[in-house]
């Protein structure tokens, strides 16, 4: 007879169990009302599209557990342990269901309990009981033992674990004193079957041990309930959060700036203000974000900024932005609800900027995408940090002076280099050679980019000269602008100077349409991914190329023969913006295999963890914050690990800053920077 | 409290230095390709000394910039910094003006705005830095001018102005209407925010010739220009280097600080 079925002090089981579910589900209903309410604090966004394809993602990425998975390295084997907690935990769920619920509440156990179907299911669950206590062990140890760098060792991760814990025990425990109350002997499920033969041999009368089967029973239940009703209240609401997360989560490129709304301008004067200051001023997907942050810290070991000692940590902004959102949750909540809907929300008492996260933190991100590329829940970091920035660039004038200095250059002089002692002039790159330049009228298929650091910068300009001398080896027929191309705008938008950027970038797919321009070959990856993947947003559609892709191309098609020997050891440093934005690993590696003696060595972070060289996100002008080292500097220690002679890339940011951190350790001799292009060219067959 | 200010849109005085060219026999410098001229800085300083008497007083600022037609871009900027007015005085006759010349022009333009409590100049134009037109335009305006100054406050319809000295600074006091040219010291201008880079891009500057100011052909005859450039050229920098030695370091710092003695 199932516990249910019994009366206890006169009130029956069913009626005891429908209550108890009864507040439980209240509780938590009552929690996930009110998040959800939070969440519509936010501004609109339309992540509702293409749902076919959202289902498909966040079944791949969640049942698979592809999420943590992808997250293992030699140094962080978790994610296996995540994914054997997910599985396990899905069937003790699935029992749950059928068990407690079906079984108990709606007293179908008749048809459920002692069947051969619920001594195999229950097997299964002791080898999973068993499987969750050793990852429980493990999770335990890195928490409070090794504490692991990523971890906090939060008094809420003590909580889940005991809690898990215990269901697994009361599992086992249910199993036995069911079996050992009701005389049955079998081996089978060996957990509950082995306890039920120990407490026969106790000698325990058969009263004592119906009282604590049904003891067991309620125990249990009570757990499980509360752990549904503590779920929305601590991190784990990641549980719930992060599987909606994958549904929304950002399809197509990885890291998307959304463009300011032109509404933002039509705000009566004085009052327009951009980006976000307020939490509320960003969107219910950038809520939702928050909530499904499991506080893993992936991110926060994966920062450059983090890592080399600047008090920015994705991690702590995330979670910040979530406490900040739950504190000031009901005060906003109660404004809006006497508002007026026209009325805007009032402001809660913290000032989110200063108060919640800081201005250090925000201009010390990079946006390598780091952060978002281990993130198992879909968390999108840099677009917030981005808003941030708008908002203290265009609305509140609060930045670095170095930040300001070169947004001045960009919005007067068009470009971010200004004042730098090498600076050469727009147009000098292409004197003595014989290029065609794109005079007003004129009309070219194919244009090649140059780029603001590749047309003005000393040591840029000879990659450039290379590249010129590449395509036309490859015969191929471009043009250039020559001292008629200003910056595509990319230092101006990761700087949060939005609309600056929107200007520069209606402008080139003017200036791109009126010469009839249809492919656009780019060496720099900041320009490659703004053209590619941002001027659409602005009616310029074209076929863009790295030169990597298109020089990987051109050998396969034998247009482009390497036969010249290297005799060097070398390792490649993906640029973040062609890795892991664009995920262009592939084609570097296959250019540097086709150079005759040139020995490949791979460094530890690479590819989809490549380290940063911490030029981007506007930060090659804006002056880095005082940290342990400089995040080019790391970078070069991780060369030097490798032991070679060449390190190579592809992004002229990249080259300067290795340029940099190779001048500042003075191991010139040793260590030469090189862009891949130059390394091409001087592979291949001069004519 | 209602200011105008005079903006020249100069040549980027960033370029490198390699690539400054002269053509000393038309006596004018030839722009570099490529390179877009830019509001002179000392202007730009004065923008912002207007800028923050409006943050503080309210009022309106009126642009006007004398030069080509691509001049509407040093207003659009000045416009964009907060700004709420401005206008291009361009005319075949106001082409190689001196000093008096333009302030002339500038007068002319700033009596048809009228309604004004302060006019702003730069201290000096970065391009040729004669630094004089401030000055003249407050003769012709017939108000009180002060130069140099690096804070401006309107206390009780009077301005307060901090004037940079050698070896210090001094306060002044002047009426409104007055004339005041804005030096360096004031710091770095503002960035143009969100709000006004788009005010600025929407905004349609008027362009005003000789006869709209009411300028007559007179007073912009060149024959008859108070000052004349005879010559131009390009400073050549001469860089000497002597090592200088001795048997020991302090020796050697003997020996440096006896030639330094001799070349005081």
């Amino acid at each position: 007879m199932s516990p249910v079925s019994a009366t206890y002090w006169g009130i029956p089981g069913y009626v005891i169990f429908w209550v108890l579910f009864a507040i439980a589900f209240g509780l938590f209903a009552q929690r996930f009302y009110f998040l959800f309410r939070l969440m519509r604090l936010g501004k609109q966004e339309n992540r509702f599209d293409r749902i076919g394809e959202r289902i498909k993602t966040m079944l791949v990425e969640v049942v698979p557990q592809w999420c943590t998975l992808k997250t293992v390295t030699k140094k962080d084997l978790a994610g296996i342990g995540h994914a054997l907690l997910f599985w396990c935990f899905s069937l003790f769920f699935i029992s749950y269901i059928i068990f407690i619920g079906l079984a108990g509440g709606f007293g179908l156990s008749p048809l459920i309990e002692r069947t051969p179907f619920e001594t195999i299911y229950f097997s299964i669950l002791d080898i999973a009981a068993v499987l969750v206590t050793l990852t429980l062990i493990v999770a335990a140890f890195r928490r409070y033992i090794i504490r692991v760098q990523r971890l906090e060792p939060s008094a809420e991760a003590g909580i889940i674990l005991m809690m898990v814990f215990s269901l697994m025990v009361l599992h086992v425990f249910g199993v036995g004193f069911d079996h050992a109350s009701r005389g049955v002997h079998t081996s089978w499920p060996p957990l509950g079957a082995t306890l039920a033969g120990f407490l026969t041999g106790t000698g325990l009368s058969q009263g004592t041990l119906e009282t604590a089967s049904r003891g067991v029973w309620w125990l249990h239940y009570l757990v499980i309930l509360s752990f549904m009703v503590y779920i929305p209240r601590s991190k784990h609401l990641h549980i719930l959060a992060s599987l909606v997360n994958a549904f929304f989560k950002q399809l197509g490129p990885k890291v998307v700036l959304e463009p300011i709304p032109l509404e933002a301008l039509e705000a009566p004067e004085g009052s327009a203000t951009f980006g976000v200051s307020k939490i509320q001023d960003f969107t219910w997907k950038d809520l939702l974000d928050l909530y499904a942050c499991a506080v893993c810290g992936r991110c926060h070991v994966n920062c450059p900024a983090q890592l080399t000692g600047k008090s920015l940590s994705p991690r702590e902004i995330i979670h910040n932005l979530k406490e900040h959102l739950l504190e000031a949750g009901p005060e906003l909540l109660a404004n809006k609800a006497e508002a007026s809907p026209e009325s805007q929300v009032e402001t809660p008492s913290k000032t989110m900027i200063g108060d919640v996260v800081t201005e250090e933190e925000i201009w010390a991100c990079t946006t390598c995408g780091a952060c978002q590329e281990v993130c198992p829940v879909n968390i999108e970091h840099i677009r917030k940090i981005i808003d941030l920035r708008r908002n203290l660039v265009m609305t509140q004038s609060k930045m670095p002076e170095s930040a300001q200095l070169m947004l001045r250059n960009m919005q007067q002089r068009g470009h971010p280099w200004a004042g730098v002692q090498s600076m050469r002039l727009r147009g000098d790159w292409t004197s003595d050679l014989e290029l065609k330049i794109l005079a007003e009228g004129d009309t070219a298929d194919t244009l090649f980019w140059v780029g603001c650091t590749g047309a003005l910068v000393e040591r840029n300009v000879k990659a450039t000269l290379s590249m010129t001398r590449v395509l036309k080896a490859a015969g191929v027929d471009f043009a250039v602008l020559g001292d008629a191309e200003t910056c595509c705008g990319d230092p101006a938008r990761r700087a949060g100077y939005e609309f600056q950027f929107q200007m520069m970038a209606e402008q080139n797919i003017e200036n791109f349409k009126s010469h009839n321009v249809k492919e656009i070959i780019t060496t720099c990856p900041h320009c490659y991914n703004t053209i590619k993947h941002e001027y659409p947003r602005y009616g310029g559609d074209f076929k863009v190329g790295h030169y990597t892709e298109l020089i990987a191309d051109f050998i396969k098609q034998g247009k482009l023969k390497l036969t010249n020997e290297l005799n060097s050891t070398l390792t490649y440093h993906d640029p973040c913006y062609l890795g892991r934005y664009n995920s262009v690993y592939l084609e570097p590696r296959q250019i540097l295999q086709e150079i005759p003696k040139a020995k490949l060595e791979e460094m530890e972070r690479s590819r989809d963890t490549g380290f940063c060289c911490g030029g981007g996100g506007g930060l090659m002008w804006i002056e880095e914050q005082p940290g342990t080292t400089k995040i080019n500097q790391m970078r070069i220690e991780d060369v030097l690990k490798t032991g070679v002679e060449t390190v190579v890339t592809a992004c002229p940011y990249c080259l300067q800053m290795f340029e940099d951190a190779i001048d500042h350790k003075e191991i010139k001799d040793s260590l030469k920077a090189r862009d891949l292009v130059e390394l091409v060219e001087g592979a291949m067959k001069q004519p | 409290m209602n200011t105008i200010v005079c903006v020249k849109q100069v040549l980027d005085p960033e370029i490198p230095p390699a690539k400054f060219k002269i053509d000393a026999e038309a006596k004018q410098v030839i722009p570099p390709p490529g390179v877009p001229p830019v509001i002179s800085v000392y202007d730009e300083r004065a923008v912002e000394a207007a800028c923050r008497l409006k943050d503080k007083h309210k009022g309106k600022i009126t642009v006007i910039s004398m030069g080509s037609a691509k001049a509407s871009d040093v207003i659009k900027h000045a416009i964009s910094m907060g700004a709420d007015d401005g206008f291009v005085l361009q005319d075949e006759a106001f082409e190689n003006l001196d000093s008096f010349g333009t302030a002339y022009v500038l007068g002319k333009a700033i009596q048809k705005i009228g309604g004004y409590d302060l006019v702003l100049c730069g201290r000096q134009a970065a391009d040729w830095g004669a630094g004089q037109v401030g000055s003249i335009l407050a003769e012709i305006l017939g108000i009180p001018v002060v130069t140099l100054a690096f804070a401006i406050e309107a206390v009780d319809k009077k301005l307060r102005v901090k004037r940079v000295l050698n070896d210090g600074y001094e306060v002044l006091e002047a009426p409104m209407p007055s004339l005041i040219t804005v030096s360096s010291e004031i710091g770095l201008p503002r960035l143009p925010g969100g709000m006004g880079l788009m005010l600025a891009r929407k905004k349609q500057i008027p362009v005003w010739k000789a006869k709209d100011i009411g300028a007559e052909s007179s007073q912009l005859d060149k024959a008859k220009a108070h000052t004349e450039v005879t010559s131009l050229s390009v400073p050549t920098r001469k860089t000497e280097c002597e090592l200088i030695t001795g048997g020991t370091p302090g020796e050697a710092g003997v020996n440096l600080a006896l030639k330094l003695i001799k070349l005081i």
